[in-house]
C-alpha cells in the first residue's frame, strides 16, 4: 500500500496515534503536502457519506476528524502561506438563547475537515456577533448558524436576517439543527440547509465552489 | 377506573378505560434527583459539575470539563456519600399531599450512565472514549452504576414509588449517538444492573431516551423496562406500540420539533397535534400522552401557559380508544 493510501485509511479508521508518523512517512516518500492534505479531505468526505448513510455513528466520525487534525498538524509548517487548498473561512455558532453545542461542534469538525478555516463563536451567539465576526475575519466564504430548539428558531431567523441585511457580501449562510427543515431554511432566507454533519460538509463545499 | 387502576390495566396488557396524559396520571417526584444527580436551580452537583439552567431545562456548563481522558476518571470522580444526600427529607416534603390510591408515584432519576460521563468530560470526549478506550469506559460505568443503584435503593425506601424514570439520552433526532454494538458492549451491562436493581424491588422501570433510539428498544424491553419515554416521532411509534402491546407502555407521541412546539404555536396547532396523538396512538392502548408545549419562558407544563387548558380539554374530548 502506498504511504498516501495508508494515511487515507488511518483517517477513515480514526487512528490519531498513528497518523502523524504515517503523514511523515508519506512526506519522506516524496508525496507533496498538498496531495496528502487532499487525501485526508477525501477520506473525510467518505466518512461524512458513511455517517449520513447511517453506516457509522458519531464516535467514528469524531475520531476520524481527530485523526485528520493530527495529520494536518504535521503538514501545517510545510504549508504556511499556501492557501490554494483552502475553501475560505467559515464562521460558525449556535444562535442566541441556545446553549447546545454538540451538533454545532460536529458540523464545525466536518467543515474544517472539508478544507475550511473555522472560526467557532461558541454558543448563545447574537446576530450582531455573527456580523462582527464576518467583518473581523478575512476571506469569509461561509456562515453556519445552528439552533437545536424550537424556542430558538426565532433567533435563527433573526441571525440570518441580520447577516443578510448587514450589506456584507462574499459568503453564503447555511443553517441546521433538529427543528430546522429545508422549507424553514428557505423561508428565513438561508442559502443552504443540512440535516447532519456529514451533509453539512458536502453542502458547504457545494455553496462556495 | 381511576388514574391508578387504569394505569395498571395498561401495564398488565388489559384494555384501559381511557388513555392517560402525564399531567394527570402521575405525582412526579424530582427532589431526590435534586440532591443525588443535578440541582434543580443549577450550580454545583454532588460531584462538582456545574449545571446551568436554561428555559428548556438544565445542562452541564458548556466547555467546562472535569477531565478529558477517560483513563484519568478515578483521579477526578469522587462518589458522594449517599447517606448524606438527604433523600429521605426530600421524600417527606414531596409526598406530603400525595394520594397513593389515586395516582402513580413516579420518581425521576436523571443523568444516567452516558449523560453522567458526558457531564464530566463533554459529549465529544465521552463519545470518542466509547470507541477509543472502551475498557476505561466500562470501568467507569460499573462504578457509576454502583452509585446509581445505591441512590435507587434510597429512592425506593424513601418514596415507595410505583415507577422510577431513568434518564439517559443516547440518541439524536437522526439516530443513536453510538452504534448499537457499542451501546451493547460498553454501556448495556451496567445499564442492565441498574434496571434489575429497580425491578427486583417490584418497582416499574421507565426508560427515558429522547431522539431516534428505536434500534435499542428491544434491549430495553429485554432488560426489564416496562415503559419508554419521551417517545419522539422520529421513531416508528406505530410499529413500536403494536410490537410491544402488553409489554411496554410508550409515553410521548408529540412532534416536539414540529409547529405545535414552536413558541408561537396557535391553540389550533396545539389542538390539531393533540388530536393526532389521540387518534394515531390512543387505539393501541399502551400509550401515555406527553405533550411538549413551549413558550418564551420554557416548558409550559412547568411555567404555565393559557394554551394548556384548551389542549387538555381537547385531549379529554377526543375519542382515543
Amino acid at each position: 500500500m502506498s504511504k498516501i493510501n495508508e494515511v487515507k485509511e488511518l483517517v477513515e479508521a480514526g487512528k490519531s496515534k498513528k497518523i502523524g508518523a504515517a503523514v511523515q512517512e508519506a512526506l519522506d516518500a516524496g508525496s507533496q503536502p498538498g496531495d496528502i492534505l487532499q487525501a485526508m479531505v477525501d477520506s473525510m468526505s467518505v466518512v461524512g457519506e458513511k455517517f449520513s448513510a447511517g453506516e457509522i455513528f458519531v464516535p467514528e466520525m469524531l475520531i476520524a476528524a481527530k485523526a485528520m487534525s493530527k495529520g494536518v498538524d504535521v503538514l501545517r509548517p510545510l504549508m504556511a502561506g499556501d492557501n490554494s487548498a483552502s475553501l475560505g473561512t467559515c464562521i460558525i455558532g449556535t444562535v442566541a438563547g441556545d446553549l447546545h453545542d454538540i451538533g454545532k461542534n460536529l458540523v464545525s469538525m466536518m467543515i474544517e475537515s472539508a478544507g475550511f478555516t473555522v472560526v467557532d463563536l461558541g454558543v448563545d451567539v447574537s446576530a450582531e456577533k455573527f456580523v462582527a465576526a464576518i467583518k473581523e475575519n478575512e476571506n469569509v466564504t461561509l456562515v453556519a448558524c445552528s439552533g437545536l430548539l424550537t424556542t430558538t428558531m426565532p433567533a435563527l431567523k433573526e441571525a440570518v436576517a441580520t447577516i443578510k441585511a448587514s450589506g456584507l457580501t462574499g459568503f453564503k449562510v447555511i443553517v441546521g439543527g433538529a427543528p430546522v427543515t429545508p422549507e424553514y431554511a428557505a423561508e428565513i432566507g438561508a442559502d443552504g440547509y443540512a440535516a447532519d454533519a456529514g451533509s453539512a460538509a458536502v453542502k458547504a463545499k457545494e455553496l462556495v465552489m | 377506573m381511576n388514574q391508578r387502576e387504569n394505569f395498571f390495566a395498561m401495564l398488565e396488557g388489559r384494555k384501559p378505560e381511557f388513555i392517560p396524559n402525564i399531567m394527570e396520571v402521575y405525582k412526579i417526584c424530582i427532589f431526590g434527583a435534586d440532591r443525588a444527580d443535578q440541582p434543580l436551580v443549577g450550580g454545583l452537583d454532588a460531584f462538582g459539575v456545574n449545571w446551568v439552567v436554561t428555559k428548556e431545562g438544565e445542562m452541564p456548563e458548556p466547555n467546562r470539563f472535569m477531565f478529558e481522558d477517560i483513563a484519568d476518571w478515578k483521579e477526578y470522580v469522587h462518589f458522594p456519600d449517599v447517606d448524606a444526600l438527604g433523600i429521605e427529607e426530600a421524600a417527606k416534603i414531596e409526598l406530603a399531599d400525595v394520594n397513593r390510591d389515586e395516582v402513580i408515584v413516579n420518581v425521576y432519576s436523571p443523568t444516567g450512565l452516558f449523560e453522567r460521563l458526558a457531564a464530566f468530560m463533554g459529549f465529544e470526549n465521552a463519545l470518542c472514549s466509547l470507541v477509543e478506550d472502551p475498557e476505561s469506559c466500562q470501568e467507569f460505568f460499573e462504578a457509576f452504576a454502583d452509585y446509581k443503584i445505591a441512590c435507587m435503593n434510597r429512592f425506593i425506601d424513601a418514596f415507595q414509588p410505583d415507577v422510577i424514570t431513568y434518564f439517559d439520552d443516547l440518541a439524536t433526532a437522526n439516530g443513536l449517538f453510538m452504534s448499537p454494538a457499542v451501546y451493547r458492549s460498553v454501556i448495556k451491562p451496567s445499564h442492565k444492573r441498574i434496571i434489575e436493581a429497580v425491578t427486583s424491588r417490584g418497582v416499574i422501570f421507565n426508560q427515558h431516551t429522547c431522539g431516534k433510539c428505536e434500534k435499542i428498544i428491544e434491549d430495553y424491553v429485554e432488560m426489564g423496562a416496562k415503559m419508554w419515554s419521551s417517545a419522539q416521532v422520529s421513531n416508528d411509534l406505530d410499529g413500536i406500540l403494536e410490537k410491544y402491546q402488553g409489554r411496554l407502555i410508550v409515553e410521548g407521541g408529540w412532534d416536539s420539533s414540529g409547529p405545535a412546539s414552536y413558541n408561537d404555536a396557535t391553540v389550533e396547532d396545539i389542538i390539531a397535534e393533540t388530536v393526532r396523538c389521540a387518534k394515531q396512538y390512543g387505539p393501541k392502548g399502551n400509550f401515555i400522552f406527553l405533550p411538549t408545549l413551549l413558550n418564551e419562558n420554557g416548558n409550559a407544563i412547568f411555567v404555565g401557559d393559557p394554551r394548556l387548558a384548551p389542549m387538555i380539554e381537547a385531549w379529554h374530548t377526543v375519542d382515543k380508544l
